[in-house]
């Protein structure tokens, strides 16, 4: 039942259309035509607050429909001989318009404050790290060469941390830029892993990372840099939740139809429901919240999979997590190639 | 005695071309900055900077104007500094005739690996051997063969001639489109997937580890660039 999940508020408003119908049905002498178009306006309204116009639009032009057809004389028609009638449809279609568009200004702004809040944590914690960590080394003239070592280690860390963090962001509002669409090219996902295992190289876990990519692994058709996006949040993600010594493998399949990317890390189980939610934005475990790291990442490994018209899930197996990607290949490198080979 | 040399830094930011500069002079250089393009002019004229490392952010105009008309009057590296997501402007300048570039934030280690390679090459210390060595690979330029470990690489022509491009422009930022234009010829320029599938072959025979690569660097949404850490010419 998953794939009704995004359309439940227009379910919801559908039932309760056919609710009032029968009641209105079963009581028009004693309502009245006033009344009855006032409880019609209730499904317009109870969708409108999801701040959706075109689900709204939807739900208001059926709602009229039925209100014209079964209540309007003449009855089961279209014809209108009332121009007073013609008043309060587009009195429907205003009130529908209105509370959307104002559910959405303030469901943007939910958003943002989140989003702020977030960001500000996510920011301030490797800047409080930076922060401390050099004047650290600014007060104590500490000859300690281990010491110094480790102290810039962590200043290191954190700058990396918050230089992950800005180009999520920017990848994340390109994104939404609906005038920037995605740079598709030929992207060969064996050197977007390279690229993103770069970005780690300085990590000392990253020796753990295990990989295997089909040897007939075939170009994809994609916005690389978000690709590269794409794979270094993955392995942030099972390097941040993964203890030293503890296995972390990506591996790429790949047959005629689909490209499938897993990326997994040995750890404890996570809920079901955490399973879910995670690619949510800014939704971070609980236990999680002393690990440094920010709700942003997993989300827009979902933007990105989803612009790509790819599936994104994670489940538990035997000993740990897995993050599975599946991309259907639907464009293929021309033969042309072949000739040159 | 070698003369101390000159860099120019023609940067906005204060922070960054103080950091730049103090580490540029730890390493024996010279330095000048030049906070926008009019003043960066005036310091080409007079003090004739021996390399110049431009921010391509400047207030006051566009710093490929700037590239052109230092390639025309005088043969000095440019390195370019640009911002992330801007690839676009990277190639143009490239194009325009920077020498290289890196993406803040970048480490100055980063910054001064590029600065030596842009001086190699334009010192002219890297005359042309008939054997040039890279790591593990050799390419010997007169008998048409290339050999990994002291073994003969089995390769396509193509292959050869591309992992040939690359050892002649080695540790260069080399972009997409220069490479199949002097590896496939002019009119293949845009086809990318040519260049992703040799690559991918291409690694496949030379990087020990492909997912790890040691020669050919991906220069994301810009290109390629084929390090050597220790060139040794017989």
């Amino acid at each position: 039942m998953n794939f009704i999940f995004p359309f439940r508020h227009a379910m919801i408003s559908f039932l309760l259309l056919g609710l009032i119908t029968i009641i209105s049905q079963l009581f028009t002498s004693q309502l009245g035509l006033l009344n009855i178009a006032l409880i019609h306006l209730i499904p317009v309204i109870v969708i409108a607050i999801k701040g959706n116009i075109r689900s709204t639009m939807v739900i208001t032009t059926i709602s009229v429909v039925v209100f014209d057809l079964l209540y309007v004389p003449p009855l089961y028609s279209f014809d209108v001989h009332d121009l007073s009638y013609i008043w309060s449809f587009i009195i429907f279609f205003t009130v529908g318009y209105t509370i959307s568009y104002q559910a959405k200004k303030i469901q943007a702004n939910a958003i943002k404050e989140i989003f702020l809040n977030t960001l500000s944590h996510d920011l301030k914690t490797p800047l409080s790290s930076i922060l401390g960590n050099a004047s650290l080394l600014l007060k104590e003239q500490t000859n300690d060469p281990t010491l110094r070592r480790d102290i810039l280690i962590q200043i290191n860390d954190s700058t990396q941390r918050m230089n992950r963090l800005v180009a999520n962001l920017l990848d994340s509002a390109r994104m939404q830029d609906i005038k920037s669409p995605l740079r598709k090219e030929w992207c060969d996902l064996e050197d977007i892993v390279g690229v993103a295992l770069q970005e780690f190289r300085y990590n000392p876990k990253q020796s753990q990372i295990q990989v295997a990519i089909d040897p007939e692994l075939k170009l994809f058709w994609g916005d690389c840099a978000l690709l590269v996006r794409l794979v270094v949040n993955l392995i942030d993600n099972a390097l941040k939740y993964t203890e030293n010594g503890k296995k972390i493998s990506l591996t790429i399949k790949n047959n005629d139809s689909i490209i499938k990317i897993l990326c997994f890390n040995e750890s404890d189980p996570i809920k079901k429901a955490d399973l879910k939610n995670m690619f949510d934005r800014f939704y971070r475990i609980d236990h999680s919240a002393d690990i440094g790291g920010s709700g942003v990442g997993l989300s827009i490994c979902r933007d990105i999979v989803h612009a790509h018209k790819g599936v994104i899930e994670a489940y538990n197996i035997s000993n740990g997590v897995c993050f599975e990607i599946r991309f259907s290949v639907s464009k293929s490198p021309s033969d042309r190639l072949n000739e040159l080979l | 005695m070698r003369v101390q040399e000159l860099i120019l830094i023609v940067e906005d930011d204060e922070a960054i071309s103080k950091m730049v500069s103090l580490s540029l002079q730890q390493q024996g250089f010279k330095t000048l900055i030049a906070a926008d393009i009019q003043s960066a002019k005036r310091i080409i004229n007079t003090d004739s900077p021996d390399l110049i490392i431009l921010d391509l952010g400047l207030p006051d105009g566009d710093g490929k104007g700037l590239i052109k008309k230092i390639r025309s009057e005088l043969m000095i590296p440019i390195i370019v500094v640009s911002a992330r997501n801007d690839e676009k402007e990277v190639i143009a300048s490239l194009d325009a005739g920077a020498d290289d570039y890196v993406i803040k934030p970048f480490s100055i280690d980063e910054l001064l690996a590029r600065v030596r390679s842009a001086q190699r090459r334009f010192l002219g210390l890297q005359p042309s051997f008939n054997v040039i060595i890279c790591n593990e690979i050799a390419l010997d330029i007169e008998h048409h063969q290339i050999t990994l470990r002291h073994e003969v690489l089995k390769v396509t022509p193509t292959e050869f001639n591309l992992l040939k491009y690359f050892i002649l422009h080695r540790n260069q930022v080399l972009p997409y489109s220069r490479i199949l234009k002097e590896v496939w010829g002019v009119g293949y320029q845009h086809e990318m997937q040519y260049l992703r599938t040799y690559i991918n072959t291409l690694r496949k025979k030379i990087e020990p580890d492909t997912a790890r690569p040691i020669y050919i660097q991906t220069e994301l949404g810009i290109g390629y660039r084929f390090t050597c850490d220790s060139t040794n010419l017989d």
